[in-house]
């Protein structure tokens, strides 16, 4: 029964593709499985054969038993029949285990291959889809894509079944096969004229009930608020009002899928009464038997059913195609950053050079624009400016994450694009705006900078970051579970986990894109204190947003519209009065020991007022 | 009803469930409308009547047709037959829909009762609940009640009326033709049962792999920035392939379970021996051919209800399972006493912890606390996450009750205050304010529904929200949330305080360990704050150093301890944690005095 109601509550995607290439692809991913296919054709003809036999024994049998006094044949009629059912059963069986492997396997096949193609792509794919839109190609849409392989394979088998019992009707007599396919255009048009409907109450159906989550939400979440004002009275009238709404137009769509199947039987309904009629006739004529006869009237009820499954079929299809194409899509598609060469630097020093280097993520705006920048071994760096200067770009294009259009940049003096990515990573330290953990422990996720460091590494990287004060806050020390995307630490925690992440992998250089998100004083000292160990001999790149580390750094670049207008330390730069001024008032001014004494100031004058 | 007399909230004439268990909830909930339930049940057993006699009829007019005598009958038989199909048709289509607005109806009114219930339980309730939770009681259960009603206990009506009516019709024709049938019915329930009971399992490991999977590969993708600076992907690679290939491994294995689904076995055997049996018994002249080939039909009739009773089984399950949640709910009951009638008078805003402790077992969140505010004072607490500060101003209102110790406003027992007259004189501004999606002034009014719209516009002014709001192009009229404007934390923090200076509250409790800002924005809420925290005992959570420097009183927490209080420069001089983090400032420290308690 499912088979009328799949689909309907998909949304149409318009892309277009060309039939032949995807039939190629398609085929070609289930060559490995051609014995397997080839079994799966084989017993469902078996199959199909069992089971239009079965019918066709019974009439038979019908007519013999009239005229014949040899219960020898009876017996053998009634186990012929039990044995096509038995046997039926069993190429069924067969057939559905083995398309299970298939499928199973080329879905499994699909998906790994989707997976290497999206870990090929550099981070510019990402920026473009949202993670959830990747995983579901590579899981959702291949899934998606199997079940409708599945079906097509079962639909076959029923329209098989169908076709030879059609023609065999037809060779017993031609008129009351007419009746019978009389029947076929008019179970498929209600059927489709019936997912008409339903897809009109199924989107409102939908669009309801998300009003009744967005409200649930809005006030399970809220609930507090409600209460401590005492506002549970309107709150519960508001909800009461789109229940009772959500209440009729669900039952509007329940009425519309619930009347269907008794609506079709119904169209049976006659058909099998003219073939009762007609047919009868026939045999009071002698024109037909009484055991054909009996072959018409339980033949309408085997056929109407995969007739219903026929009319919701090609859009099922359709949705699994678009499927698959969005797979192959992901599969096929180029990534950007191309390595001309994979040279391994004997040891990394460090220096970095930008020539003229022109990037941007996209067509339409330049980030960076004839950028040269020289950064020597060891110093540290940071960068500042305000949003879409080009600070994190500047960072991203030295972890080689992007492609750029134009210049050079060169890393120990050699092309950036002449490396071997993995070796040269490998000696990168990278920690994000906020930091990214995986699902395991914090001595899990520090090894992940440097995978078979043995414990006695882990913890000393540990304990390098902050004087390892800050193992004293977690429940299991270097065991504790961080939960789901480090979930369960704070965002603080988190930071000094990725730093001594970097502290264990101990690279070359350092790229920090420094958090927004406030942290309590103490934890934020140890942060600190973090990076001035990590900083200390190793290549740094800040993208900064902490006055503290813009002070600390040996160099302050100052950017604006992927140009460099200014730099030097902070005191040189401040008085200056330039742009990195502006940026001081606007970024950091609150975070400078000035600032705080004079909010206690302001805070003492304020305070004789309250007093009166 | 013990526990409505707790509740916070009830709704005048509202129908009475029982609440006892999950079963007893669900048959009280389907009862409300037994003239509905009743009237599906008659009219399942009418429609699979007139479906098994039109069947029947179909083999009866064989006789007709073979009898030259019986030959006027025929046009009468095959009427009969299509009056009969119609009736099935009308009767079981009136069935299912008097089925289907039992299902709605069910989902409906569970979600009215939980929603009803949910505004009873109190604030402790709700602290402890996660969002998500009571989001999927309230939305993805009562959905799953009404697929269970529809098709679910639908589905199995049809199963058992399917199977017994025909049966009937079976032994009218002759009594030892249920021979064949009644040994099926046997064989069949057992074979069911294990098919569902090894099905289910590999359905669930099925889905939870693909969740496996997917929630794998979605931590690999937001995580690929790390992944590629550490250059992991063959590793990444690696655990992906094994999630996808142990999805593969279930699949396969459910397709084979689906695939050898026995009942079909058992059918097609029983179809075949019931015809040998009638076609003997036709031999030997018991009963005339007509009868065999109504035997045949109606044999045909026990089709759909052997291949229905799996789709109906876990509708019914999954059904169960979520009542069993929601009623669980449902069952919670009220922790805190409210005691009204206690003391209720104006809170002049002194807090006193003496000795307090707070928490179960081994996870003490608060240890042995004890500090006094003065009235008017501003206090900052400071603290790593999770090291106890929630908590601790979580006991001034009463959202938790100390285990140990006791908190005290104004010299008296929090527990000796009426709750409502002490929560109405708490405000509280949680560190992700909450909005609701409505207009700004109506936020801004929340407490306070009748507020005038000047004393709005005040409200907003003395929160330094004004200007901003009216910024946007429908000013205070403007909606907020998902159909308006997104504001961001800073601004939501400042509609928050405007709501507190309407309802205001004697003591305020701040959780400002928002995200950073700009200088602007810092400059306009330390203002916002500096107006709030006047005339009042304001409670600060914060990160900022400029709050904490010209608090009046700081409170250094650590793993549940008070470690150390006392102003700035008495903290300079005793907490050596405290003098590290000015330290990075480069303040010259005072000498540092050596403290035993720290």
């Amino acid at each position: 029964m499912g088979f009328l109601f799949d689909g309907l509550d998909a949304e149409a995607y318009d892309r277009q593709y060309n039939d032949g290439q995807l039939l190629r692809r398609i085929v070609g991913y289930f060559t490995p499985e051609a014995r397997r296919m080839f079994a799966v054709g084989f017993t469902m003809l078996l199959d199909t054969l069992s089971r239009a036999a079965m019918p066709i024994i019974i009439s038979r049998g019908v007519d013999e038993v009239q005229t014949t006094q040899d219960s020898g044949l009876i017996i053998t009629y009634g186990l012929v029949v039990a044995a096509l059912g038995a046997l039926a059963w069993l190429f069924n069986f067969i057939r559905r285990w083995l398309t299970a492997e298939a499928v199973g396997n080329v879905v499994l096949q699909m998906r790994e291959d989707a997976f290497d193609a999206v870990m090929k792509r550099d981070l510019s794919f990402y920026d473009q889809f949202p993670s959830g839109k990747i995983v579901s190609r590579v899981t959702s849409d291949t899934q998606a894509f199997s079940t409708v392989v599945t079906l097509t394979i079962d639909l076959i088998g029923q329209l098989l079944l169908v076709a030879v019992l059609i023609v065999y009707l037809f060779f017993v007599d031609t008129s009351l096969t007419g009746i019978v396919l009389i029947m076929v255009p008019l179970i498929i048009g209600v059927a489709l004229g019936f997912r008409r409907v339903a897809r009109f109450t199924i989107r409102h159906s939908r669009r309801v009930r998300a009003e009744v989550s967005a409200l649930v939400q809005e006030t399970v979440a809220g609930i507090s608020v409600a209460k401590t004002f005492r506002q549970e009275h309107a709150v519960y009238a508001d909800f009461l009002k789109l229940n009772r709404r959500s209440f009729w137009i669900n039952l509007r769509m329940g009425y519309v899928f619930s009347g269907i199947f008794p609506i079709l039987l119904m169209i049976v309904s006659f058909a099998v009464a003219a073939l009762v009629y007609f047919g009868g006739l026939k045999v009071q004529a002698g024109e037909l038997t009484a055991g054909d006869w009996y072959l018409f009237a339980q033949g309408v009820a085997l056929l109407w059913f995969p007739l219903t499954s026929i009319a919701s079929f090609w859009s099922q299809f359709q949705l699994g195609l678009a499927s698959g194409e969005r797979v192959f899509a992901l599969i096929d598609s180029e990534p950007k950053v191309v390595q001309r060469d994979s040279r391994v630097l004997p040891e990394l020093r460090g220096e970095i050079e930008f020539a003229s280097v022109q990037f941007s993520y996209t067509d339409k705006e330049r980030v960076l624009d004839n950028f040269s920048l020289h950064i020597r071994p060891g110093e540290t760096l940071a960068l500042v400016g305000h949003t879409g200067a080009g600070k994190s770009s500047i960072g991203k294009l030295i972890a080689r994450f992007y492609e750029f259009q134009a210049g050079r940049i060169m890393i120990d003096g050699v092309d950036i694009r002449l490396l071997d990515l993995a070796a040269y990573r490998a000696r990168l330290g990278v920690v994000t705006q906020t930091p990214f953990l995986f699902d395991g422990t914090v001595r899990e996720n520090i090894r992940y900078g440097k995978p078979g460091a043995p414990d006695s590494e882990v913890e000393r990287a540990a304990r390098q970051i902050g004087n390892g004060d800050w193992l004293k806050s977690l429940t299991n020390g270097l065991d504790t579970e961080v939960g789901e995307r480090g979930g369960s630490l704070s965002m603080g925690q988190r930071q000094l986990v990725a730093l001594a992440r970097v502290m264990l992998q101990d690279p070359a250089i350092f790229i920090l894109d420094e958090a927004t998100a406030s942290v309590d004083p103490l934890t934020e000292t140890l942060i600190q204190e973090g990076l001035d160990a990590i900083m200390k001999d190793r290549t740094s790149i800040v993208i900064a947003h902490r006055l503290s580390t813009i002070r600390h750094a040996d160099r302050i670049i100052v950017l604006k519209q992927g140009k460099i207008i200014e730099q030097g330390n902070h005191d040189q730069l401040l008085e200056q009065g330039g742009h990195y001024a502006e940026l001081y008032n606007t970024y950091f001014r609150h975070q400078s020991l000035e600032y705080i004494e004079a909010q206690r100031k302001a805070n003492a004058e304020a305070a004789p007022e309250s007093a009166t | 009803m013990l526990n409505a007399a707790k509740s916070e909230f009830t709704v005048a004439n509202a129908y009475r469930y029982n609440r006892q268990n999950a079963a007893r909830w669900l048959v009280s909930h389907i009862m409300r409308y037994r003239w509905f339930f009743f009237t599906t049940l008659f009219l399942y057993v009418c429609t699979y009547s007139a479906y098994t006699a039109s069947e029947a009829l179909i083999g009866q007019a064989i006789g007709a047709v073979i009898e030259p005598e019986n030959f006027p009958l025929l046009p009468t038989i095959a009427l009969t037959i299509l009056g009969l199909k119609l009736l099935d048709g009308v009767l079981s289509l009136i069935g299912t829909l008097s089925v289907e607005t039992i299902a709605q109806r069910l989902e409906v009114d569970s979600r009215e009762e939980l929603y009803a219930n949910l505004l009873g339980k109190s604030q402790t309730f709700h602290n402890q609940q996660r969002v998500g939770d009571i989001m999927a009681r309230a939305t993805d259960d009562v959905q799953q009640l009404n697929g269970m009603m529809n098709p679910g206990v639908a589905i199995t009506m049809e199963t058992v009326i399917g199977l017994v009516v025909p049966l009937i019709f079976i032994a009218s024709l002759r009594l030892e033709l249920l021979l064949v049938p009644l040994l099926f019915i046997a064989f069949y329930i057992p074979v069911v049962a294990r098919y569902v009971r090894r099905l289910n399992p590999m359905v669930r490991r099925q889905r939870e792999q693909f969740g496996k999977m997917n929630a794998g590969l979605e931590e690999t993708i937001s995580g690929i920035e790390v992944v590629k600076a550490s250059a992991q992907e063959a590793f990444e690679r690696r655990k992906f392939r094994i999630a996808a290939s142990l999805f593969r491994d279930y699949f396969v294995r459910q397709g084979y379970i689906e695939a050898r689904y026995l009942p079909v076995l058992l059918f097609g055997v029983a179809f075949g021996l019931a015809f040998m049996h009638g076609m003997l018994l036709y031999q030997q002249g018991i009963i005339s051919i007509g009868d065999v080939v109504a035997l045949m039909g109606i044999m045909g009739v026990l089709r759909w209800p052997t291949f229905a009773a799996i789709f109906s089984i876990s509708l019914v399950q999954a059904g169960v399972e979520g009542a069993r949640r929601i009623v669980n709910i449902l069952q919670t009951e009220t922790e805190l006493d409210q005691n009204s009638g206690g003391i209720s008078q104006p809170i002049k805003g002194e807090i006193t912890f003496e000795d307090v402790s707070f928490g179960y077992g081994k996870n003490h969140a608060l240890k042995h606390v004890s500090f006094t505010i003065r009235q008017g004072q501003t206090v900052a607490i400071v603290g790593q996450t999770g090291s106890g500060k929630s908590t601790l101003t979580q006991l001034i209102n009463r959202t938790y009750d100390a285990t140990y110790g006791r908190v005290l406003i104004d010299g008296i027992d929090v527990r000796e205050w009426d709750l409502n007259s002490l929560r109405a004189q708490i405000g509280k501004i949680e560190q992700d304010v909450f909005l609701f999606s409505r207009s700004v002034a109506e936020n801004i009014a929340f407490g306070v529904p009748n507020a005038t719209q000047e004393q709005i516009e005040t409200a907003a002014r003395m929160a330094q929200a004004h200007e901003f709001i009216m910024g946007f192009k429908d000013g205070y009229q403007t909606m907020v949330g998902e159909r308006g404007v997104t504001l961001s934390g800073g601004q939501r923090q400042r509609i928050a305080l405007a709501r507190a200076f309407l309802s205001n509250p004697r003591i305020l409790i701040l959780d400002d360990s928002t995200s950073a800002i700009d200088s602007a924005t810092e400059d306009e809420i330390q203002k916002a704050i500096r107006q709030v925290q006047q005339g009042r005992t304001t409670l600060l959570i914060t990160h900022r150093l400029s709050q904490i420097r010209w608090a009046d009183l700081i409170l250094v927490v650590e793993d549940g301890v008070l470690v150390a209080s006392g102003t700035h420069d008495e903290l300079l001089r005793r907490s050596p944690h405290y003098r590290r983090i000015f330290a990075r400032y480069d303040v010259a420290l005072p000498p540092l005095e050596t403290v035993a308690a720290d």
